[in-house]
């Protein structure tokens, strides 16, 4: 995968601010109350013909053949405002890249050129670590050809997409392997879960009753392929995560100029002052270490799988205390949808758990480290 | 060497006194606490096995779908399990059972649903405020009409109304509200006073049919022209506006109350400058307004620190339940060692909280609104006296302004300011310590439980939505660090100035 010059990286992040702000910002608050308001469909579309859910995707399949921190860079833009498109993008990267680590990109030939943007999404379950937490899902090979049976839960963009990639139990003793699925008839796709955050961004659970499916690299393979694809996704959801952070940040800031609290503005008082370097330091600190992390993935410079997961774990857990911190900055106006501060801090927590538990992905981290020995 | 006493070493920072409320405070307990307590906790438990859990998720639900639901229903059951009397002490007509364990019950329906419990809870900090006046004429009237709607089948709510659009942390505090923005003017007309302004975030508002409305005769000089006046509904002039679109709690509304030329009868005021106090100097009267509002928060910032509690231990109880049921690496979590200690830690947060709410009520037992009712022969008088002469021998009694009068001597004029400090010192403490502690527990959770705690029905999202309000009301948790400060940290340093910088 190639990565971008810095003027192209600007380029990249300034389309995706001026969409966010265009398109995303009027309507955030309707948005994010999916399944009780609409689909907001046509700022999908919108986001699919800018290139955004093909955005890592190898050239020769269509896509724009940019690394981890072109990624990152549009996600950043788009979590400053409305983390809702963050995740559509962030969840589809994830299943191509699973497919990608597979050697089965190919599976991808043709679809961009579809109309429909939902009709070319991939769905997956984005918030799940299947090395961990074994799918109870299972593939069994019926006269050459792979069945899926079995619950598939959380499985995010289930409900829009018309292509899974699927965890799923093979063989005896059973192994991980990744299969890709179409919604067909032998696919019960529940009502959207609700959930926490990220609600345009959502997900569903899936009852699968003999789904034919295609099996994605070999068999048994899944640990492999999730392995290095989370490797490259968890800087890109640090990255979302950076977005919210800079946006509460961003938020906090300008209220705490406007309101007045005892007769002087909020800003005047110290306390507040604290929180605000706070936050205004884990930004700065997130801006870092996502950036740093996303230059370890794409360069491959040795011990880059520490270092982008340790930047990452810990970006994931400033945006959710960032967030927090910027709703007691404005009070009880903070905790109303009005002021979308509440929708961040639900946000961040959502983003917290992209691809598994945050205390698994600690333990994994020890784990490396007492495998590996230090990276420096 | 002067040997220096042992009373001057005991007054030294930290003062023994100032530590150890509970010390002595057990000493002064009615037993009857005890098993009372344990009645409302079992009471409490109930309630949230057969109406908080079965109803909570649904509610929530409903509430995002249609964001002006109001839960009458669950009020009216709440009512019928006479959790809106219980507390009222008998002499108004009420259950008395003794104020501390209203916490324990608190705690209780927040580890099922912090929004159901404010539900709850906000009535009593309508009571609470209400009685902070002492004026017991009207306690009388207001709490009555809460029993009376009880008996015949209808919700009779109170609700604190005091923040404003422009004011919220500041008017819970003399020296913010000097310099704040308030709107709610109350002018002295001749018969009452006409009331002018809005009111935001005041949950309960749309339940409630009394509203401890407190509005400033000057806007210019609130601290010194603070009035509480009781409004019901209906009165003219007085509407409900929009209700809030919260992230959490969404079972307790968070309502407009709008008050256009709404006229208060004389009747019907609680408290104003007249009132206050034996003096009349602004200092005496700002003296007084301060401690009207220390008796309040004395009690509800513990009730508040109850949430938290509660909170906190129903995320541990989610994350627990899921540890024990989920297999992760090959086997149980619960069976994981990092998971053990995650767990205690969680469990840690509920213990340590409960001890601060605990620990504020016997402040509040001693030294604040409770003394007076859980001073032993009132207690037990209270207890034992039939309802029929309560009502027909001691009622009448209410009335007279002299028992006002001997209310607001014992509570005002007589009460030192060494006892405020401590019951609001400790408020405070409790407040932000619980309250952190239910945030985290909610964290924590989330943390250990991934996607399945993410879910809706998995409960430890709600319950991290619903904390979050628990550090910004009654004070942000950084007003009440300021308050810890100023009234147990301060004394011991002569030089420190609170509310000044």
């Amino acid at each position: 995968m190639g990565s971008a010059n810095r003027s192209e990286l600007e380029m990249l992040r300034e389309t995706a601010a001026s969409f966010a702000a265009n398109e995303l910002l009027r309507d955030r608050e309707e948005t994010d109350r999916f399944p009780f308001a609409p689909f907001w469909r046509d700022k999908v579309e919108k986001g699919w013909r800018m290139g955004l859910f093909t955005l890592t995707l190898p050239e020769e399949l269509g896509g724009g053949g940019q690394g981890v921190e072109a990624l990152a860079v549009v996600l950043d833009a788009l979590g400053q405002v409305d983390a809702g498109m963050g995740g559509i993008v962030l969840a589809n990267a994830l299943a191509q890249e699973i497919c990608l680590q597979a050697g089965a990109g190919g599976i991808f030939a043709g679809s961009i050129e579809d109309e429909s943007a939902l009709e070319t999404l991939t769905a997956c379950p984005a918030f799940d670590d299947p090395r961990f937490l074994r799918p109870s899902l299972r593939a069994d090979k019926r006269g050459g050809r792979w069945e899926l049976r079995g619950r598939s839960e959380y499985v995010t963009l289930a409900g829009l997409a018309a292509r899974m990639v699927l965890p799923a139990l093979t063989g005896e003793p059973a192994g991980l392997s990744y299969f890709a699925c179409p919604r067909g008839e032998t696919v019960d796709v529940s009502e959207p879960v609700i959930s926490l955050g990220l609600r345009a961004c959502p997900s569903c659970d899936l009852e699968i009753k003999g789904a034919e499916a295609l099996l994605l690299g070999e068999e048994g393979g899944g640990e492999a392929y999730f392995g290095a694809a989370y490797q490259r996704m968890l800087p890109a959801a640090a990255a979302l995560s950076a977005g919210v952070l800079k946006g509460s940040l961003r938020e906090a800031l300008e209220y705490a100029r406007q309101r007045r609290q005892g007769g002087r503005e909020i800003v005047g008082w110290s306390e507040v002052r604290m929180i605000l370097a706070d936050m205004a330091v884990s930004a700065q600190e997130a801006e870092l270490l996502v950036r740093e992390a996303c230059r370890a993935v794409d360069e491959g410079e040795p011990g880059w799988t520490l270092t982008a997961r340790a930047a990452s774990i810990r970006v994931l857990d400033l945006a959710c205390e960032a967030a927090a911190d910027g709703i007691q900055l404005l009070g009880g106006n903070g905790y109303m949808a009005d002021y979308h501060q509440e929708k961040r801090f639900r946000d961040a927590v959502q983003v917290q758990s992209f691809l598994g538990m945050q205390d698994m992905k600690r333990q994994e981290y020890a784990g490396l480290l007492v495998r590996d020995g230090l990276p420096w | 060497m002067e040997r220096p006493n042992r009373c001057s070493l005991l007054e030294e920072y930290p003062a023994f006194d100032d530590i150890y409320c509970s010390l002595k405070a057990l000493r002064r307990m009615p037993k009857a606490v005890i098993g009372e307590s344990r009645k409302a906790v079992e009471l409490a438990r109930r309630f949230n096995r057969e109406v908080v859990r079965p109803r909570a998720l649904e509610l929530d639900l409903r509430k995002q779908e249609d964001p002006d639901h109001l839960p009458w229903d669950l009020v009216e059951e709440a009512d019928r399990w006479g959790l809106y009397t219980m507390f009222i002490p008998r002499i108004f007509g009420g259950g008395g059972f003794n104020f501390p364990a209203l916490s324990c019950v608190l705690e209780e329906l927040a580890s099922g649903c912090t929004g159901i419990a404010n539900l709850v809870g906000v009535h009593y900090l309508g009571v609470a405020t209400l009685c902070s006046s002492w004026n017991i004429r009207l306690m009388n009237r207001v709490m009555r009409d809460t029993v009376n709607g009880h008996r015949g089948g209808r919700p009779c709510l109170i609700s604190l109304a005091i923040t404003e659009p422009d004011a919220g942390t500041d008017v819970e505090e003399v020296e913010l509200v000097r310099k704040a923005k308030v709107s709610c003017h109350a002018e002295k007309v001749k018969g009452g006073y006409l009331v002018n302004g809005r009111k935001i975030f005041i949950s309960n508002g749309h339940l409630s049919t009394w509203h401890m409305l407190i509005a400033y005769e000057d806007l210019k000089h609130p601290e010194t022209t603070t009035v509480m006046l009781a409004v019901r509904n209906g009165m003219p002039g007085f509407s409900f506006g929009r209700q809030e679109h919260k992230m959490g709690q969404k079972a307790c509304p968070a309502s407009e109350l709008i008050f256009e030329d709404c006229f208060v009868p004389d009747e019907n005021v609680c408290f104003d400058v007249k009132q206050a106090a034996s003096g009349v100097t602004p200092e005496e009267v700002e003296k007084t307004v301060m401690q009207v509002i220390d008796y309040v928060v004395s009690g509800s910032r513990a009730g508040v620190g109850a949430f938290g509690t509660g909170v906190a231990r129903g995320a541990f109880e989610e994350a627990l339940r899921f540890a024990a049921g989920t297999e992760v690496d090959g086997k149980l979590l619960v069976n994981h060692e990092w998971a053990q200690c995650l767990l205690a830690e969680m469990y840690k947060n509920v213990a340590v909280s409960r001890l601060t709410y605990v620990e504020t009520n016997y402040a509040n037992s001693l030294y604040g609104m409770f003394k007076a009712l859980n001073y032993r022969p009132v207690f037990y008088l209270l207890k034992m006296l039939p309802r029929p002469v309560i009502d027909r021998a001691l009622q009448p009694l209410l009335e007279l302004p002299a028992v006002t009068r001997l209310f607001r001597r014992i509570y005002f004029d007589w009460q030192p300011s060494a006892f405020t400090r401590r019951t609001s010192g400790w408020a405070s403490l409790c407040k932000f310590a619980a309250t952190d502690a239910g945030v985290r527990n909610c964290q924590l959770a989330l943390e250990m439980m991934g996607r399945a705690g993410l879910r809706h029905e998995g409960r430890a999202e709600k319950h991290l939505r619903d904390s979050k309000l628990l550090q910004i009301y009654e004070g942000t948790n950084q007003l009440n660090r300021l308050n810890l400060f100023k009234c147990l940290i301060a004394r011991s340093v002569p030089q420190a100035r609170v509310f000044e910088e």
